[in-house]
């Protein structure tokens, strides 16, 4: 396979800037039976701003795919074989270091095109902000930094991700504790050059004794104004997400609240530090349909205001056609096809997309005629070099038995993985009038 | 006469007057207990007060989010949970069931005269599933069969296919050795699994083929209606596709009835020829599908219709948007008509009441925390103490000002402030009750359809 | 419709004998064994339970059974306090003459008589007291489980000792003793056990097919919740003999017997003039008889568990 095709195919001619370009990724999973190729040469970009959606069904690798971002794998008996992640994180805009101003339409941010160049001052964050990122390589501890910060996640069960023993406010605070140390001595009126135990206070890096030293005035006093800037910021981020009453909500305890609610928890937390890169893992399936809807145009909104891109993974076509710019369909830890959301529900071009698209119950389908797939995701335990889809696939020829398809691009944007499209190297093609059934 | 068997005489095409299963006027309330001696404090009201029909060969969705009560409801019809009022009927006759609501609608003395007692019961013990005894009663359980969600859950981990498809054969003492295998052999062949299935455990299984175990499972007793508790909710789209198939194809050949519990508007769409559409254990609009999908007449089918758009229908008619606000607690649901907590087309006469001030003061964080007493004489007149005159002040202005509900403000009969205490009062409004419209059309909402269907509340 | 489906084949299964249902138990079975069998302080536990089970069947050939009670110690008044290595006394003699080994040989057969008759009458008692109380709940399960709480506020061993100090000193009384202390612990696993395994879906299954309640019990619940009860039971095995030679060390059993028990207390008082060995072999077994079925408990408690069971 060669990742210069793959270049081509998934960077259309006048390509916007993208914020983090996957390549070639490979994640491997040790089972019993075998290696497990979960995800297997992946490559994508993640546009600045754009929302893309990743969809496919349970077991395909997507949710694999967004977790390989922040190393949140469980490693082992996952690996990630090969391939790398680029993630090229806004710079602070230079006219207003960070504020707002119009020329960065108040998010305080450059667009990942025209980064370059940046003030040295904010400690912590500035090493985050190197050109480039190599995230499947960076260690430990800038990950942590990153983690949070510039790349958040939102997970499909918000009560398994909040910690049940803590109040909402103290798993906010923990976010700016973290990531936002220098901004929040600044909201306290503190000078940038404060340190000692409080500004390891200000971190969350507290060492033995610091609790004693910050009890004694004046530090008391400093510790009081900390806390209540901590607090300011965190009713404001869960006020972002339009939680009635967000003073009152940070006193409660996670299982206190319903579904929706803890989303919005999860979301703030995610959002807290306007973040370059969304990922979603089905932020919304545990939820109700008008809660959901309602989660994803907050999402929307918050994602308009900050030029955060959010790659959505999820598995309702419905929704992603509704709330994402581009869309990656995949199957069997590849990705078949991938383009704008209009091309890819107005013409579908691989049979996958076409049977996943069809499969949904419709106002127009028939009674007992919906379109199913037939068979079942197969194995991904050490694959032949074949079509994933065949065998499931009615459009298939001998060709795509033998041979393994590339993402190809069919038109401007829209990379298709199938030799409807492409030649195959020898052998019968599969057109869609070749239908087996 | 109650709105439900108005239906029932509204619609009536000849031959399918009788109903396999009628629901009426069916309360399932919980006790919520509370302390050491376990006193009841009150009652989450799942479902509240529900009826609708069943006919033979039909599928009735039954919609709604989580918490509505949909659930309960259906392991009430088929018979797992005790319900607290009203009743349900297995194979009521059509000129039974115009009686059942003759008699069990209050008359002027209040309760039903005696003659009529004796008749009632007479239906009864003939009918109500959870007064069938003996034969009666097996004929009924044998003939409703359930599936459930977790197709993982619903099948015991120790037991082979065999042993899961086959046991109700073996319960009612059907078939036995080889005829046994063979019977099992062709319920699975009916849902499109083999005999080299027949010994293996559930875990081997995806989720799909489990839930067509399942399926197998509430067919081996040749039934006459199935429940089906969201059993395609796990899957995906492209094995949903399968199930769905398959569970048509059973019907036409069959003549099932299902009754469909999901909260996929899509999937209902899809399969069902009449929705019933709840919210917060009552039912909030029901009809034929397509009339029902084609202009709602209740604003909370539009906002279930506003969050899930059809795939298809890319320009649809219905923006995508989603609700405010949780659903109310259903220990204390709210007054009047239940969603006017939520509803964008309230207006006055939706039962707005104190709650709804409370509510909206939540929303006021430093106004809430100086609230320090309501003091109320009903739910739509209490006086509201604050810790300050300003507090009172600030909330005799919201009320005045464009800080709450335009509808809530119309809906005001009194507001008075006197230092630190509000007294307001509402119009009082009885529930808004299911009213029919059209033939085997009902919805509970006071505003004409046409405005719903419009999007704007005028 | 045809779904591929894989399965995944074990060593002793053939490709085409796997249809049938007696065949696809016995390999259910097998993986379960062949689960606890590798881990290897499992087997070291089984190796030792079934060595000891052997002393015990066989114990009339190894040791010549004394006439006429063969489960009291023959006193050779020849050969008191003999060291071990002793002809005709391999593992030396008490100050009474008994010989050590015989008391060793044989009071693996007392130990085993206990394991199994207080194991085996807990178990009974406190899965059909716990099943009662988890299934009809209500007043039931507040009498029984207040009956439960009254047992386990008094330690076992000293309320064990209360009932067999009463009845006075003897084999029977002890296991009378520890059955009435046990069965507690069962009753209170089970009834937890009952009360999640009846709100399992499966069990609503059963109920709208219209199987009886009798039924849906054996069926459903108690095969799905018994597991517990059995870890348990396999690590009392072990304990029993250690609270029972507790009780026959400070006298509560007849005097004079082939039981461990009996035989350190009555070898302890010569530890301090260096005959060791009177205490030192039976309390050897005892520690081997415990920790064998601590091990195969914590084994089987691994090899139970649904998370790794294989998919």
């Amino acid at each position: 396979m060669q990742p210069v095709d793959q270049e081509k195919a998934v960077q259309a001619r006048p390509r916007p800037a993208s914020v983090a370009s996957v390549r070639n990724l490979r994640v491997y999973f040790q089972s019993k039976r075998g290696m497990v190729h979960a995800v297997d040469g992946v490559s994508f970009d993640i546009y600045d701003g754009e929302t893309l959606g990743l969809v496919g069904e349970t077991g395909c690798g997507k949710s694999v795919t967004g977790r390989s971002f922040l190393k949140l794998l469980p490693v082992p008996p996952g690996k990630i074989a090969s391939g790398s992640i680029q993630f090229k994180p806004h710079a602070t805009c230079r006219n207003c270091d960070g504020n707002g101003c119009p020329s960065c339409e108040g998010t305080g941010r450059q667009s990942a095109a025209n980064s370059r160049g940046r003030s040295n001052e904010k400690g912590i964050r500035d090493s985050v902000d190197a050109e480039i990122v190599e995230l499947l390589e960076i260690g430990r501890e800038e990950m942590r930094r990153i983690r949070g910060d510039r790349i958040a996640m939102i997970f499909q069960d918000p009560g398994k991700a909040l910690n049940p023993t803590l109040p909402i406010s103290e798993q906010l605070s923990e976010v700016f504790l973290l990531h936002r140390t220098s901004e929040l001595l600044e909201a306290a009126g503190l000078p940038a050059s404060t340190g000692g135990a409080l500004r390891r206070f200000a971190s969350q890096e507290q060492r033995f004794g610091d609790s004693l030293l910050m009890a004694l005035p004046p530090n008391r006093a400093f510790r009081n104004r900390l806390v209540g800037a901590l607090n300011k910021m965190v009713i404001e981020a869960l006020g972002d997400t339009q939680v009635p009453n967000p003073a009152k909500l940070m006193a409660r305890y996670p299982h206190e609240l319903s579904g929706g609610m803890k989303q919005r928890v999860m979301i703030a937390q995610a959002l807290a530090c306007n973040p370059d890169i969304l990922i979603a893992d089905e932020p919304t399936t545990a939820l109700d349909v008008t809660v959901e809807a309602r989660i994803l145009e907050l999402i929307k909104e918050l994602q308009k205001k900050r030029r955060t891109s959010v790659l959505y993974i999820s598995h309702d076509l419905s929704l992603v056609r509704r709330i994402c710019d581009r869309v990656a369909v995949m199957y069997a830890g590849k990705v078949v096809e991938i383009g704008s959301t209009d091309a890819i529900f107005r013409d579908p071009r691989h049979p996958y997309t076409r049977g996943l698209i069809s499969a949904v119950p419709s106002a127009g389908a028939r009674r007992g005629e919906l379109a199913a797939i037939r068979g079942t995701v197969p194995e991904l335990v050490d694959p032949a070099p074949t079509c994933r889809f065949a065998g499931r696939c009615p459009f298939e020829a001998d060709s795509c038995r033998r041979f393994e398809p590339e993402l190809k691009p069919v038109s401007n944007g829209h990379a298709v993985a199938c030799f409807i499209d492409s030649a195959a190297p020898s052998g019968r093609q599969p057109t869609f009038q070749s239908a087996a059934v | 006469m109650s709105a439900a068997s108005q239906l029932n005489s509204d619609r009536s095409p000849p031959g399918c007057l009788d109903s396999l299963l009628s629901v009426r006027n069916v309360r399932k309330y919980f006790p919520i207990r509370e302390g050491a001696l376990q006193r009841i404090v009150g009652h989450v009201r799942a479902v509240d007060g529900v009826s609708f029909d069943i006919r033979r060969g039909e599928t009735v969705g039954l919609v709604g989010e989580s918490g509505c009560g949909k659930t309960t409801l259906a392991r009430c019809v088929s018979g797992l949970t005790d319900i607290t009022g009203g009743g349900i009927y297995f194979d009521l006759p059509h000129k039974q069931a115009i009686l059942l609501g003759q008699l069990s609608s209050p008359n002027a003395e209040g309760g039903p005269l005696p003659g009529h007692k004796q008749e009632l019961e007479r239906i009864d013990t003939a009918h109500r599933i959870d007064r069938l005894e003996g034969e009666a009663g097996r004929r009924f359980r044998r003939n409703c069969q359930m599936v459930f969600q977790d197709s993982f859950a619903s099948l015991n981990p120790r037991h082979l296919v065999f042993d899961l498809v086959s046991r109700p054969l073996r319960v009612y003492r059907e078939a036995t050795g080889s005829e046994l295998t063979e019977r099992v052999v062709e319920l699975l062949e009916q849902v499109g699994l083999g005999r080299q299935h027949l010994y293996r455990y559930p875990h081997q299984f995806s989720g799909g083929q489990r839930q067509r175990i399942s399926i197998a499972r509430a067919l081996a007793l040749n039934p006459e209606i199935i429940v089906l508790d969201e059993p395609t909710s796990a899957l995906d789209v492209s094995v949903q596709a399968q199930i769905l198939n398959l569970l048509n194809e059973l019907q036409s050949q069959r003549n099932l009835a299902f009754l469909f519990v999901t909260h996929d508007l899509s999937v209902i769409h899809h399969m069902a020829d009449r929705v019933v559409v709840m919210y917060l254990g009552k039912v909030s609009e029901t009809g034929d599908t397509g009339e029902l999908f084609k202009a709602p007449h209740h604003p909370y089918t539009r906002a279930l219709m506003e969050a899930k758009p059809d795939l298809e229908d890319e320009s649809s008619k219905y923006e995508f948007k989603g609700l405010e606000g949780t659903v109310p607690d259903p220990a204390r649901p709210p007054r009047g008509c239940r969603f006017h907590t939520r509803c964008e087309f309230a207006t006055e006469s939706c039962g707005w009441e104190i709650d709804d001030i409370v509510r909206c003061l939540e929303y006021d964080p430093a106004a809430f925390e100086t609230l320090s007493g309501v003091e109320r004489r009903s739910d739509f007149d209490a006086v509201l103490t604050f810790d300050d005159a300003k507090s009172a002040n600030r909330l005799a202005e919201m009320l005045r000002s464009g800080a709450v509900p335009k509808a809530l403000q119309d809906s005001l009969s009194k507001l008075e402030l006197r230092d630190r205490h509000v007294s307001v009062a509402f119009e009082e409004v009885d529930e808004v009750p299911l009213t029919s419209r059209g033939p085997g059309r009902a919805a509970a909402c006071v505003l004409d359809p046409s405005v719903i269907a419009s999007g704007r509340n005028g | 419709m045809t779904e591929s489906y894989k399965p995944s084949l074990q060593p002793w299964q053939s490709g085409e004998a796997r249809e049938s249902a007696l065949r696809v138990r016995l390999n259910r079975f097998m993986g379960l064994i062949q689960r606890l069998v590798s881990n290897p302080t499992t087997v070291m536990g089984l190796a030792v339970i079934v060595s000891m089970i052997g002393i015990a069947i066989f114990a009339p050939w190894i040791a010549e059974p004394n006439f006429p009670d063969p489960y009291q110690m023959p006193r050779d008044w020849g050969a008191v306090r003999k060291p071990p290595g002793t002809p005709g006394h391999i593992l030396g003699t008490t100050n009474v003459g008994g010989d050590v080994f015989y008391g060793v040989i044989w009071g693996s057969r007392k130990s085993l008589q206990l394991s199994l008759m207080v194991v085996g009458s807990t178990v009974v008692i406190g899965t059909i007291i716990g099943s009662l109380a988890g299934l009809l709940g209500g007043w039931v399960d507040e009498v029984l489980m207040r009956i439960v709480d009254v047992f386990l506020s008094i330690p076992e061993l000293i309320f064990a000792l209360a009932i067999a100090a009463v009845l006075g000193p003897s084999f029977t009384n002890i296991v009378f003793a520890l059955s009435v202390v046990l069965w507690v612990k069962y009753a209170r696993i089970m009834r937890a056990q009952v009360i999640q395994t009846k709100q399992n879906e499966y069990v609503d299954a059963a109920r709208v097919i219209g199987d009886s309640k009798l039924n849906i019990y054996l069926r459903d619940i108690l095969p799905n919740s018994i597991t517990p009860v059995t870890v348990q039971a396999t690590l009392d095995m072990g304990n029993v003999v250690l609270i029972g030679a507790t009780l026959s060390f400070i006298g509560l059993s007849e005097a004079g017997i082939a039981e461990w028990g009996v035989l350190v207390s009555e070898g302890q008082a010569g530890i301090a003039s260096g005959r060791w060995w009177a205490s030192t072999f039976p309390g050897l077994m005892i520690f081997l008889w415990a920790l064998a079925f601590n091990l195969v408990g914590d084994g089987l408690r691994d090899a139970l568990d649904p998370r790794t069971e294989g998919r």
